[in-house]
């Protein structure tokens, strides 16, 4: 087969198999360019098998594979949580495999049984990313099973919730309800079909009996099988001494339902078997709609996801690989390079640069002796180090945020907040039973043969299952607008919400501000020749500190780079760099590593970092890498000062925040050197004023002010899988439409009260046939499902067109608009995953 | 009119053998994954890139 053009142009930039583009080298093999070893070998894998397909279904589609090692899975403690089914000879296990992104990979994974023998069967769900896979246990264990997904590029996601439990009742739980929902237009479409007789107004007495059964019965089913839901919530709900909408909605119900039974029984009438069970499907219908979840986002992640599954314990010099929870206080661990400290330790061996980013948000790194203390959720950076456990998991600093209430009680949330639909409900009800009395306390005093027949009437009537139809409808379509935009709500719950928000917090780094890519401001003395760029290049590739690896691919940017061979190298933790080329010095680092005296100019506009350089004898002066504020942030905080109380909290300190300080010009708008406490704090203070606040942040740092918050909306670039617990997940980049989305969860509110008015109308009609006692089932028939039917459509149709508003405002923004959704996705994930495992790959 | 309560019995027969069907296509998972078997139709085997 010929190859398509495509590829042959996309290759000379970029690598065939993962498309990235090169960097350091390029590897040729059978014409085709890799950008690294591993690439390289996933391709040999895979044409070997025979499954080059995988090439042709989408351009450069492969993951730059990942070398970790999965032998802890084969511990009876891990396999038994993972693998689903057993017997002899099969073992059935489901992977979460997030770097899923296009067809491409569901040819690969389901074709896996061809690289392995032992791999009998794999099925994909694309929507959830989770491959299930069937396999002979004795031929390959299920760690050489998750080795083999890592090594073709696609690492399983394992964490505490991928034993899937939670998942499989939520699945269940919308199997059920769809079941019900089947059970109930079944139900009423047979019932209105039994009915037309009576419609028609055909008299046969024998058939309206026979009629009148079969609609009990189906009537009877629809209401207690598949509007069993109702009355558990409705009971739960009574124990708490609260009323909800839906209480008089299954008032109306109940009361139309044992009137039909009576008539029907007796003889004397047809009932409104065909109102009550349209009416509760109509009520499904609502929700089933608003289930729409995201499943390949994670809304509940708690901090135990941050921690790896295992940690490297010595015993006796030997070591060995445990499961988290068994870290004991007294216990020695082996910390590897850019990994997470699991428990509040004492560095007893080697130097680390720690990145506490996730736990304080303070974005550089703090340089740790050995003896000092180390805090439970830094990020090694660094050789290998021993550590001494101090503290158990449970008492760590950081797991002490979990304590708070806030994340003991999560509804706690829902108690503080008023619901539109519930507030409504309990005027509704309290109306609706006066108007019933007033109206009984009338027909007895005029005509006490009436007075039985209105009160039924008026309750069955004026159901108010338009806010329960409209309410759903027009929420789960915001959801599902909003997903468009890459704005993530966890449920309609949230949305709703969002709408009711008056005052804003904002993050500052990762959220408002992010390292800027672009180059450097210069302030050096002098013009730098290509050899001393070649010469910093060196030097600086040796480094992971941020500025170094930002300065070498400054570098890198200028031309090619040659590597030069220095000897000497010293690393000074929070300094900088030396090293010697033969016998002229290199320093690279802060002013006062290089003995300068310096001080900031007053001018600076934007916050940035200075790196000084030092050829020689002679320092060249400095360059400035900026940190710079996302774009379109200062257009977007202008937009929300109108209309909102916009607060910034920070954990970095003050002088890194100067380019946002006319944004938050106010007193006390701005706070820095937050701890994750204070911060949640700082929320906690908001809301006693009365103020219905909105986080947005990022890190784990931020976890507690997320949760704190009315809403709290976790803002995440290329790490979609390790956002903190929060009520909605918003892509970085659609940051600046925030206005947006908020005026837009606003109309959506709107809408609903608009749609509510329409239905009084509806209201109205049905009530005056009503308190006259002569409202007959027809009319009944009519007027109900045309009020549902019509909410319905108000729903969808306003919030298409606000959805659609946003699509065009967003439009003119020169934001590029994303239709492919997913495979942006995928990238982004596949970035992510590479920046996580930034360990060299090997095969 | 005998055959009337036939034809009624007969009906409802139907209608609840096709509530039966979607019963049993729910349970089953069909309902479970609607993306992947719309990708998966498109992938063919061949042997080579080239």
């Amino acid at each position: 087969m010929m190859e398509q053009p495509v590829h042959t142009t996309l290759t000379k930039t970029s690598c065939f198999h993962c498309g990235e583009p090169f960097v350091d080298e390029i590897i040729q093999f059978q014409e085709k360019e890799f950008c690294c070893q591993g690439c390289k070998n996933v391709y040999e894998l895979l044409n070997d098998h025979e499954l080059g397909t995988y090439y042709t279904c989408d351009v450069n589609p492969g993951i730059s594979p990942s070398h970790q090692n999965f032998d802890y899975l084969n511990k009876p403690a891990f396999r038994d949580k993972l693998i689903q089914f057993s017997n002899q000879e099969i073992s059935k296990v489901s992977f979460n495999l997030p770097s899923i992104h296009c067809r491409s990979c569901l040819y690969l994974l389901e074709n896996l049984h061809k690289l392995h023998a032992g791999i009998i069967k794999s099925q994909l769900n694309f929507g959830k990313k989770d491959l299930s896979i069937w396999f002979k246990e004795n031929e390959i264990s299920l760690g050489e099973l998750a080795s083999l997904l890592a090594k073709i590029g696609y690492e399983p996601l394992l964490s505490e919730e991928s034993e899937g439990k939670e998942k499989k009742k939520r699945l269940s739980q919308q199997t059920q309800l769809f079941i019900k929902l089947g059970v109930a237009g079944f139900c009423a479409g047979n019932i209105m079909l039994f009915s037309f007789p009576e419609y028609l107004g055909i008299e046969d007495g024998s058939l309206k009996n026979l009629f009148g059964y079969l609609n009990l019965v189906l009537g009877s089913v629809a209401l207690f099988y598949s509007g069993s839901d109702y009355f558990k919530n409705i009971w739960a709900h009574l124990k708490l001494k609260k009323i909800t909408i839906e209480m008089p909605i299954l008032l109306g119900v109940m009361v139309g339902y044992s009137r039909s039974v009576y008539e029907i029984l007796s003889h004397t009438g047809a009932g409104y078997m065909d109102s009550v069970s349209g009416l509760l499907f109509f009520l499904l219908v609502g929700k089933w709609f608003q289930q729409k979840s995201f499943d390949f986002l994670s809304f509940e992640r708690k901090y135990t996801s941050y921690f790896p599954l295992v940690i490297t314990k010595i015993i006796e010099g030997i070591e060995e690989t445990a499961p988290l929870s068994e870290i004991k206080v007294g216990d020695r661990l082996r910390i590897r390079n850019e990994e997470i400290i699991p428990a509040d330790a004492i560095l007893m061996k080697g130097k680390s640069n720690m990145d506490y980013s996730f736990v304080t948000g303070e974005s550089e790194w703090v340089p740790i002796q050995s003896g000092n203390l180390i805090y439970a959720g830094g990020k090694h950076h660094g050789e290998m180090i021993e550590i001494e456990v101090k503290k158990d998991l449970q008492q760590s600093h950081l797991t002490q945020l979990w304590e708070q209430q806030a994340f003991k009680d999560p509804s706690l949330k829902m108690e503080n907040w008023e619901n539109f639909a519930n507030q409504v409900g309990i005027y509704f009800t309290i109306g609706l039973i006066t108007l019933a009395s007033i109206v009984a306390a009338y027909w007895i005093q005029v005509d006490p043969s009436k007075w039985q027949n209105s009160v039924v009437s008026i309750l069955v009537i004026a159901c108010p299952c338009a806010l329960a139809i409209s309410y759903p409808f027009a929420l789960g379509h915001g959801v599902r607008w909003l997903s468009k935009f890459q704005l993530y709500v966890k449920d309609i719950q949230a949305l709703e919400r969002m709408g009711q928000v008056d005052t804003l917090v904002f993050d500052k780094t990762g959220t408002l501000t992010l390292a800027k890519s672009e180059a450097p401001k210069s302030h050096l003395n002098r013009h730098i020749s290509e050899q001393e760029l070649d010469l910093l290049y060196s030097l600086s590739v040796q480094s992971t500190h941020p500025l170094s690896r930002r300065l070498c691919a400054y570098t890198q940017s200028l031309g090619p780079r040659n590597l030069v061979k220095l000897s000497e190298f010293k690393e000074i933790p929070g300094k900088g760099l030396e090293a010697k080329w033969g016998k002229i010095i290199l320093k690279l680092g802060s002013a006062t590593f290089l003995g300068i005296a310096f001080n900031s100019p007053q001018d600076f506009y934007s916050s940035e970092s200075q790196l000084f350089i030092q050829i020689g004898e002679e320092p060249l002066g400095y360059w400035d890498f900026p940190w710079e504020n996302r774009e379109g942030v200062e257009f977007m905080l202008r937009k929300l000062q109108h209309h909102y109380d916009v607060y910034l909290v920070s954990g970095d300190k003050s002088n890194h925040a100067t380019s946002l300080k006319d944004w938050f010009s106010e007193e006390g708008h701005m706070k820095f050197e937050c701890s994750p406490m204070e911060k949640m704090e700082f929320i906690r203070e908001l809301q006693a004023k009365g103020k219905k606040v909105m986080m947005v942040g990022d890190g784990l740092n931020d976890a507690g002010a997320l949760q704190q918050a009315h809403v709290g909306i976790a803002v995440s670039d290329d790490h979609l899988h390790f956002t903190p617990a929060s009520d909605a997940i918003l892509q970085g980049r659609s940051l600046s439409r925030l206005p947006e989305f908020l005026q837009f969860s606003k109309k959506a509110i709107t809408l609903i009260k608009m749609s509510f008015l329409v239905s009084l109308v509806y209201n109205a009609i049905g009530l005056s046939f009503a308190v006259q006692g002569n409202l007959s089932p027809l009319v009944a028939a009519i007027l109900m499902p045309v009020n549902s039917i019509s909410m319905l459509i108000i729903a969808t149709w306003g919030m298409n067109i606000y959805g659609k508003q946003i699509k065009n405002k967003l439009k003119s923004y020169t934001v590029q608009y994303i239709a492919e959704e997913n495979h942006i996705l995928g990238k982004d994930i596949k970035r992510s995953l590479r920046s996580i495992c930034s360990i060299p790959v090997f095969f | 009119m005998e055959i009337m309560y036939l034809m009624i019995f007969l009906s409802l027969l139907m209608a609840i053998g096709f509530l039966v069907a979607f019963i049993w296509f729910v349970r089953s998972g069909q309902q479970d994954d609607l993306i992947t078997p719309g990708m998966r139709i498109l992938n063919e085997d061949k042997k080579t890139i080239n």
